[in-house]
This record gives C-alpha cells, sequence and structure tokens, in this order.
C-alpha cells in the first residue's frame, strides 16, 4: 500500500498507529504486572498498576481525539476509513482491558493480606494465558496478520475452558471450607475478568480482521459451555 | 511525496536591503518608465500625423463648403423666351444684360464680353431652371442669384491675392474693380454650397458637386453587401461548422486568406477581362463596380465570420445538441445570433474598406466624365474616390479645393460607418 | 476485463433488482489513433443514480458522451461496441442521434444555459422536438421542468429575465430542467457542480436524488464524496478501462480492486 498523496494524511494515520501501540504495549504492561503483583503477593506492584491505568486512559481520551479531527479534515475511504474506525475501538477496548488489569491489581492487594492458597497458581496460569493471548492479537495488528488474528480468534476457547475448570474448583473449595469464600470471591472475580480480558481480545481480533479484509469475521467463534451450577450442588 | 523530504537544506536567507539588488529593481522600474514613454510618444506621433492629415484637408477644403454668388434683377425677356420652348429660351443673354446694366460705362464688346465672364456658365441653367418651373415669370423681372465664375469666386475667398503682380494673375486689376463695385452695392453673396452635394460633375469648378459620386458609390456598396454579406456567411459557416478537415477544405482556407492580401488593382484587372471581357456587363457601372469590390471585401468577411463564429462558446453548441438540436438549428438560432455582432463589425469594416477604393474602380472606367447622377446600378457613374482623383488631375484651381472637400465628404462617410460598428457591436454586446 | 454483475452485491438493502435501462458492451472509443476506451462493458439500471469516479483523463466523460451520441459530433471520433437503451441499439440504423439526445438528455460540467430568456431556455427543446401543441401546452411543460428542477419558486417571476443572468447554482439548475423538459429517460450529467459552491452542490445533490424517482441518472465526478453521498452504482475507471463496478456503499468501504482502493482513499502518485 503506497502513501498517500496528502503526506500530512499518512503522517496523521502513522500517528494514531503509533499511539494504539502505546496503549497495547502498555495494557499488556498492566496485565502482567497485576499478575505478578497476584502471584508475588506484593501489595506496592498492585498500587503502580493502579496508579499507571491513569496514563491509559489519558491515551485512550488522545486516540478518539486524533481520529475524530482526521475524520472530519481528511474524509478517510474504504481501508483508511475501516482503520479510522477500528482505531477507535480498539482504543477503547485496550482501555476496558487497562480497567480490568486495574481491578485485578486491586484484588491483588486483597489477597496479599489473606492467607496464601495454593489456587493463585491456577489463577497465575490462566493469566498468562490470557497475556499471550493479548500478546499476540497485538502483533496480529501490528502486522496486519490476519491469520494470526484468525487464530488468537479460534484459541480463545481455551481461556473460557480454563475459567470454566477454575469456577469449578474454587466453587469446590468454597463448598468444603466456609471460611475460603471471601478469598474465593474475590479469585472467581479475578479469574472472570481474566476471561473477560479473553473476550476483548477476540474483538480486536475481529477488528485486525475488519480492517484488512473488509469484512466482519462472522459470528460463528467458538465458545465454552455456559457453566451449569446444578451439575455441581448436589 | 514521501514523508522524509525534510532533510533539504533551508534555502540562504535573502538580503532584499543589498545595494546590487536594489540598483537591480531601479534599473527594472526605469525600463518600464522608458517603454510606457516610447509607447506614448508612438501615439502622439500618430496623432500629430492624423491631426495634420485631416487639418490640412479641412484648411484647403473648407472654402469649398461655400460658394460665391451675385444677385441680379433679371428681366425675363418674352421675346428671348418661348413658353413652349422653355428650355431652349436665350437666358444667358438675360442673364448677361442684367449684370451690364450695373456697368453703363463699358461699351466696347471686348470689354463687355470680359465683364460677363464674372458669371458662371452656370447662371443661366440657375435663370432657365426658375423659369422652367415657373412659366408665369415670362415679362417679369426676377431676383435671382447666380453663381459666379471660378476665379472670381477665388478671388473672393482670398485665394487669389490682389497684390500678385497683375500679369501673374488669372484676373486683371479692371476685373477686379468691377468685381468690387458689385460687392460694394451689396450684390456679392457666400452662402452654404448646396451644389457640392445635389449636382452631378462638371468642367467648370463652381458647378462640380458630388451628387454623382456618393451616389454611385451608394450603389456599388449596395451590390456589394448584397452579394458579399451572405455569400461570406455561408462561405464562413460551412468552413466552421461542416467542412470535413481535409486537404482540399485547407487549401481553400489558405486561399481565402491569402485572397484577403491581394493587391486590389489585381482584382479591378480580373473584373475587367471578367464582367467587362466575358459577361459584357456595361463600363462604368456600379454593378460591375460593386461585384468587383465584393470580391476583395468577401475574404474579409469570410475571416471576420469564422473569428465571429469560432468565438461562440462551445459549450452553447453542445447545449444545444445535447437536447436534439440538429446541426442546422444549432446554427441558425444560436451561433449565429451569437457571432452576429462580430459579423456586423467585420462586414462593416470591409464596406469601408471597399468605399475607399479606387485602383478597381479606376480599371472598370469609373473614373468616366459624368455629368449625371446615375438612375440605377446599370447607369454609368463614378464613386466617391474616383471622383476624388478626376478633380485632383483636373487643372483649374478650383477643383483643388474641391478636391480636399471630397476627402473629407469620404473621410466623414468613413467614420460613420466604423461609428456604425462600433454602436451596433455595443448594441448587439449588451442584450446577451 | 471482468464485468462485476450488480447481483454481486446482492445483501445489499436498497434498490431491490433494478430494471436495466442501458447496457453496454464491449464499447471502445478511439480518437485518431489513441484508444481512449478499451472494452468497457457496463449496465445502467433504471431509476438509479449511477456514478463514474476515476482521476482525470480516464475516459469516463468520454464514455458518458458514448451513451447519448455526444461523440458524434467530435471529428476523428471512432466508437465500436454496442450500446442499448431499453434494448435498442443506440448506434443502430434506425436511431435518429438528434432524437435521442431527447431520450437520454445531458447536463454539463459548466453551467451553460442559452443567452435568452428562462422560459425559452426551457421551451427551446419541447420547441424543437415538437413536443407541445399550444402556448398553454407549452407553458405547463416550461412550469413543471421547472418545478422538478426545483427552480420554478425562484423565478416564477422573471420567466423573461435571461437565464444567464442567474446565479451559477440557479443556471445549473436552469440547465437541469431544460433536459428534462423534453421528457428523457436517462440525464446524463458531467460534473455537474464542478462549478459551484457548497449550497449550490447541496441543491443539485438533493435535486439529483429526487430525480431518481423518475430517471436513470449517470453523474460523473470528481468528488468521490459526492458520487458517494448521490449514488447508488459506483464505476470506477482507470486508463479507459473499467476497474471496478458496484454497489456505491461496498465501493467506499471495501473495494475489491486494488486501483480502486489507492484511487479513493488518496493514494495516487
Amino acid at each position: 500500500m503506497g502513501p498517500h498523496i496528502v503526506s500530512a494524511f499518512d503522517k496523521e494515520l502513522m500517528a494514531i498507529h503509533a499511539k494504539i501501540a502505546e496503549m497495547g504495549g502498555l495494557a499488556e504492561e498492566l496485565l502482567s504486572q497485576a499478575l505478578e503483583a497476584v502471584e508475588k503477593r506484593d501489595p506496592g506492584l498492585a498500587e503502580q498498576v493502579i496508579q499507571r491505568d491513569k496514563r491509559l486512559d489519558r491515551l485512550e481520551m488522545e486516540v478518539d481525539e486524533l481520529t475524530v479531527k482526521v475524520m472530519a479534515l481528511r474524509q478517510p475511504m474504504a481501508q483508511d476509513l475501516r482503520f479510522l474506525v477500528a482505531a477507535l475501538k480498539i482504543s477503547s477496548t485496550l482501555e476496558r482491558i487497562g480497567d480490568l488489569a486495574k481491578n485485578i491489581a486491586r484484588r491483588g492487594i486483597y489477597l496479599s493480606q489473606a492467607r496464601r492458597v495454593n489456587l493463585s497458581a491456577s489463577i497465575v496460569r490462566m493469566g498468562q494465558r490470557t497475556l499471550e493471548q493479548l500478546t499476540e492479537v497485538l502483533d496480529a495488528y501490528s502486522s496486519r496478520d490476519t491469520a494470526l488474528a484468525v487464530a488468537v480468534w479460534r484459541r480463545d476457547v481455551e481461556i473460557d475452558e480454563l475459567y470454566n475448570s477454575l469456577f469449578r474448583e474454587v466453587l469446590t473449595y468454597m463448598m468444603e471450607d466456609p471460611r475460603m469464600i471471601g478469598l474465593g470471591s474475590q479469585l472467581l472475580f479475578i479469574a472472570k475478568n481474566l476471561e473477560r480480558i479473553g473476550d476483548h481480545t477476540t474483538h480486536i481480533a475481529e477488528l485486525v480482521y475488519y480492517v484488512v479484509e473488509g469484512e466482519p469475521l462472522g459470528d460463528d467463534r467458538p465458545k465454552g459451555e455456559p457453566l451449569a451450577l446444578d451439575g455441581l450442588t448436589d | 511525496m514521501s514523508v522524509q523530504d525534510t532533510d533539504i537544506p533551508a534555502a540562504r536567507p535573502v538580503d532584499w536591503r543589498d545595494p546590487r539588488i536594489l540598483a537591480r529593481i531601479r534599473r527594472r522600474h526605469a525600463r518600464d518608465g522608458w517603454l510606457k514613454a516610447a509607447g506614448l510618444v508612438a501615439l502622439l506621433i500618430a496623432f500629430a500625423l492624423l491631426a495634420i492629415l485631416v487639418g490640412s484637408l479641412v484648411y484647403r477644403g473648407h472654402s469649398a463648403f461655400t460658394q460665391t454668388m451675385v444677385t441680379l434683377q433679371v428681366h425675363v425677356d418674352p421675346k428671348k423666351v418661348k413658353p413652349e420652348r422653355l428650355r431652349r429660351g436665350k437666358y444667358d443673354d438675360m442673364v448677361e444684360a442684367a449684370l451690364l446694366s450695373h456697368f453703363p460705362e463699358v461699351r466696347s464688346r471686348a470689354d463687355r464680353r470680359k465683364l460677363t465672364k464674372i458669371l458662371s456658365k452656370g447662371a443661366r441653367l440657375a435663370l432657365r431652371d426658375r423659369v422652367t418651373a415657373d412659366p408665369a415669370l415670362i415679362g417679369q423681372t426676377v431676383t435671382i442669384s447666380v453663381p459666379v465664375s471660378d476665379p472670381f469666386d477665388q478671388l473672393n475667398k482670398g485665394l487669389i491675392g490682389r497684390s500678385t503682380p497683375e500679369e501673374r494673375r488669372i484676373v486683371d486689376d479692371r476685373a477686379i474693380a468691377w468685381f468690387d463695385r458689385l460687392a460694394e452695392k451689396g450684390l456679392i453673396s457666400r452662402p452654404f454650397n448646396t451644389a457640392l452635394f445635389l449636382e452631378a460633375d462638371s468642367r467648370f469648378p463652381e458647378l462640380a458637386g458630388l451628387a454623382g459620386a456618393i451616389r454611385g458609390s451608394a450603389y456599388a456598396l449596395l451590390v456589394c453587401f448584397l452579394i458579399s454579406f451572405p455569400v461570406g456567411i455561408a462561405a464562413a459557416i460551412y468552413l466552421e461548422e461542416f467542412a470535413p478537415r481535409n486537404r482540399f477544405v485547407d487549401i481553400v482556407e489558405v486561399n481565402i486568406n491569402n485572397l484577403a492580401a491581394v493587391p486590389s488593382v489585381v482584382f479591378g484587372l480580373l473584373a475587367l477581362a471578367v464582367f467587362l471581357g466575358w459577361f459584357g456587363l456595361p463600363r462604368s457601372a456600379p454593378l460591375v463596380g460593386g461585384m468587383t469590390l465584393a470580391l476583395m471585401t468577401l475574404p474579409t468577411i469570410i475571416i471576420a465570420t469564422r473569428a465571429a463564429v469560432k468565438a461562440v462558446p462551445p459549450s452553447i453548441r453542445e447545449a444545444a445538441l445535447g437536447i436534439g438540436a440538429s446541426e442546422t438549428q444549432v446554427v441558425f438560432s444560436h451561433v449565429l445570433p451569437l457571432a452576429m455582432p462580430g459579423i456586423l463589425t467585420g462586414t462593416i469594416i470591409g464596406l469601408a474598406q471597399a468605399l475607399g477604393e479606387t485602383a478597381p474602380l479606376l480599371l472598370i472606367g469609373m473614373n468616366a466624365f459624368i455629368t449625371e447622377p446615375p438612375g440605377g446600378v446599370l447607369d454609368p457613374a463614378t464613386a466617391l474616390p474616383t471622383q476624388i482623383y478626376i478633380w485632383a488631375d483636373s487643372p483649374e484651381r478650383g477643383f483643388v479645393s474641391r478636391t480636399a472637400a471630397a476627402i473629407c465628404v469620404l473621410l466623414l462617410f468613413l467614420v460613420t460607418m466604423n461609428a456604425l460598428a462600433v454602436i451596433l457591436r455595443r448594441r448587439f454586446e449588451r442584450r446577451w | 476485463m471482468t464485468m462485476l454483475q450488480p447481483d454481486e452485491a446482492e445483501t445489499e438493502t436498497e434498490a431491490p433488482t433494478a430494471e436495466l435501462k442501458m447496457t453496454a458492451r464491449d464499447v471502445d472509443v478511439f480518437y485518431g489513433t489513441n484508444h481512449a476506451i478499451k472494452s468497457i462493458s457496463v449496465d445502467i439500471p433504471d431509476k438509479t443514480v449511477t456514478a463514474f469516479i476515476g482521476p482525470s483523463g480516464c475516459g469516463k466523460t468520454t464514455f458518458l458522451r458514448c451513451l447519448n451520441r455526444m461523440n458524434d459530433t467530435i471529428r476523428n471520433c471512432r466508437v465500436t461496441g454496442e450500446i442499448r437503451l431499453d434494448g435498442e441499439d443506440i448506434y443502430g440504423r434506425d436511431i435518429d442521434p438528434v432524437q435521442l439526445r431527447a431520450r437520454v438528455g445531458m447536463v454539463f460540467q459548466k453551467p451553460n444555459p442559452f443567452p435568452k430568456s428562462i422560459y425559452d431556455n426551457v421551451a427551446y427543446g419541447p420547441r424543437i422536438h415538437g413536443l407541445a401543441g399550444t402556448r398553454a401546452e407549452l407553458d405547463e411543460i416550461v412550469e413543471r421542468a421547472l418545478t422538478r428542477a426545483a427552480l420554478w419558486q425562484e423565478v416564477r417571476d422573471r420567466l423573461d429575465a435571461p437565464g444567464t443572468g442567474l446565479s451559477g447554482g440557479q443556471q445549473q439548475r436552469l440547465c437541469i430542467a431544460r433536459a428534462i423538459a423534453t421528457a428523457p429517460e436517462v440525464l446524463l450529467m458531467d460534473e455537474p457542480c464542478s462549478a459551484l459552491d457548497l449550497i449550490a452542490t447541496a441543491q443539485i445533490e438533493e435535486l439529483i436524488d429526487e430525480l431518481r424517482e423518475s430517471y436513470s441518472v449517470v453523474i460523473v465526478t470528481h468528488s468521490m464524496q459526492q458520487a458517494a453521498r448521490v449514488s447508488q452504482k459506483t464505476a470506477f475507471f482507470h486508463l479507459g478501462v473499467l476497474v471496478e463496478y458496484g454497489e456505491t456503499s461496498r465501493m467506499f468501504t471495501n473495494p475489491s480492486d486494488q486501483r480502486t482502493q489507492d484511487y479513493i482513499t488518496g493514494r495516487f502518485g
């Protein structure tokens, strides 16, 4: 794809692209730090995550402003239009991923004060999977690699399954030991957040596909089984 | 195009106050001044030349616009004119008698003949016309103003100096004395010379007029217009709108342009050979003159029409074609009306050129001596420029001022026609 | 060169398979030895606005002018191939271009009213084609055309005023009124707004949208935004070739050809 005749247009698109890349990097970092804080029971690190999320919020606003300006001034068409529409959506998705990472960090602070359970390891494992997915989808975005994006999109089902098994596990613990209920529900929330981040990642994958191919990816994504509680209670 | 093109070093800043730059600017302004001054001088020279030309013509010609007349009491003697033969009366005897009655002391035949030379040969004609118009005057005495002969007309206008030695003068001292006696009696007057416009050519300058030439020119121009205008427009429209682009049409176009540059005398020779030789048309006729002038005017009209048609914006043509007008409809309802101001201007300028053209008319004999204005396009006639040529060639002094006067009249017609062209163009252009 | 049939994008909601008004098959145009249009095939549906876009000199105007045989008036211009109006070959022997141009009206780039009165401008077409028997009928045709062209309200009191005295946008609407006064079936517009300001352009675009109910409109435009705004079908021409043809909404969001993509995103160097 050649450069635009109006080179300022290219510069603006590049600026937006750079900001999205920065947001992606930051979101990744926030997630990995939050996970680390949970794993290492480090409230200081968790606090850092909460602070750094503000930067992500600000970046989202900047992307919005820049995108609206480019749309108004350049009347983009086709690919450019899709790129800008996707930029708006990806930035807000990344911002939400940041929020979820922040939430994980908050719960990490609570967990660091509670007694240690070996369930945290499963959470961290699920977290690592989610982080990998996020990294890959951001790579797909930078390299316009639809194959990679589709691969990420399909793999989200694994995270769903991890979530389901973790859910069962935590639920079993809580049924066995009612003192675990407080701690367990924190763990459940973290797991839920990670599962949400996984969904957002597939959304980004869909947007990457749309930018490059000009068509929606479709809605027949493989999904995890909805969880039936009745099977557990008896 | 590329984004990285920003490494080019910035241009060295220019010091606009540098004395070399300032000097250069001054030189450039000086050159502007020179150009303007040269143009102005050229204009002044052209204007001065024009002023000298027109001024000298008016100076030399203005006296021809008046005519010295002598007022006489003429007894219309019934013995000398019979009512049944009014045009055969001895009018010169009667007029001469009326003049001689003022000079009873002049008795010898020679002196009396010399005295009557004061009167123009046309004096009797004036009386004849009066009596013919009203036969009841026979036997009565009429007061009539008759022209004096050319030498005395010149004397009265001061064109013959009284201080010139007698032997180098056409009128001697005695004749001057007689003329002065008449003037003292208040019989000499100098009214506007209506004969200049109402009479045709004559051997006597005081009687010669331009009526024949003006009418001859008018007929010739009418013929010229009737031929060259429709033919010229038709040819131009064909060439512009319909002619295919090929070698033949190219040759035709080049030749039309060349035709405009052919010397007019060549057209005269052509007319002599073709119109007079082959077709056997009469010599000196305005019809032939007009046809000859039409040959010359045609290229001018064709070129002007083509330019005017070309200047009609193609958008108008497209608009008409676009709603399904045929080519004829496009030409007649859109192109021609829009081109008309240009066509008319070109036509009038062409006709003005034709009006002033002399050489071809000389060749077809429109420089004959003709004393009657033409009654139609087949009657022999002169034209204004050929009349000027004839008069300029005549030896009598009176024709000098008449030649200048005729040139003034011709110029007046030309100016009028050009003004008409301007007015027409303005009028039509304002309508659209 | 492959033809893209309109049914390729049948998922579109609007214009349910309009009937075809004009069809062009393998049209080539030569100016002398210059091959200006290369084997173009395109279908122009009825009651639809079809936009021709493309860089200058791509042949879109040339092709437009084939549709009402305006190219006949250009010397050295040769058209081959087949163009049909309602199934009838317009280059056939029994079609007179003079009548064809009444059926396929044209509006030009620069507003070009005749230097006549507003009334005479509109009445010219009906007059030369003998569409009105009486003065009253002609009056009615003129009023209807001016009303359809959204100009009647503005000029009803000065029909005798010269058409050239109107503003640019009014002049162009007058030209549209003049074109529709002969009751054409197809209206060709060659960059009708390129000489107009924003407001006048918007008025013309609104008018085009209304005209779509009765006519098949083909518009050549340099402004992609305009093509996007007014048309339902878009054809992209490049170097005398029809590169892509399809639903406007798809052409401007997801064109299938790289050249179309480059052109509409402003990437031609």
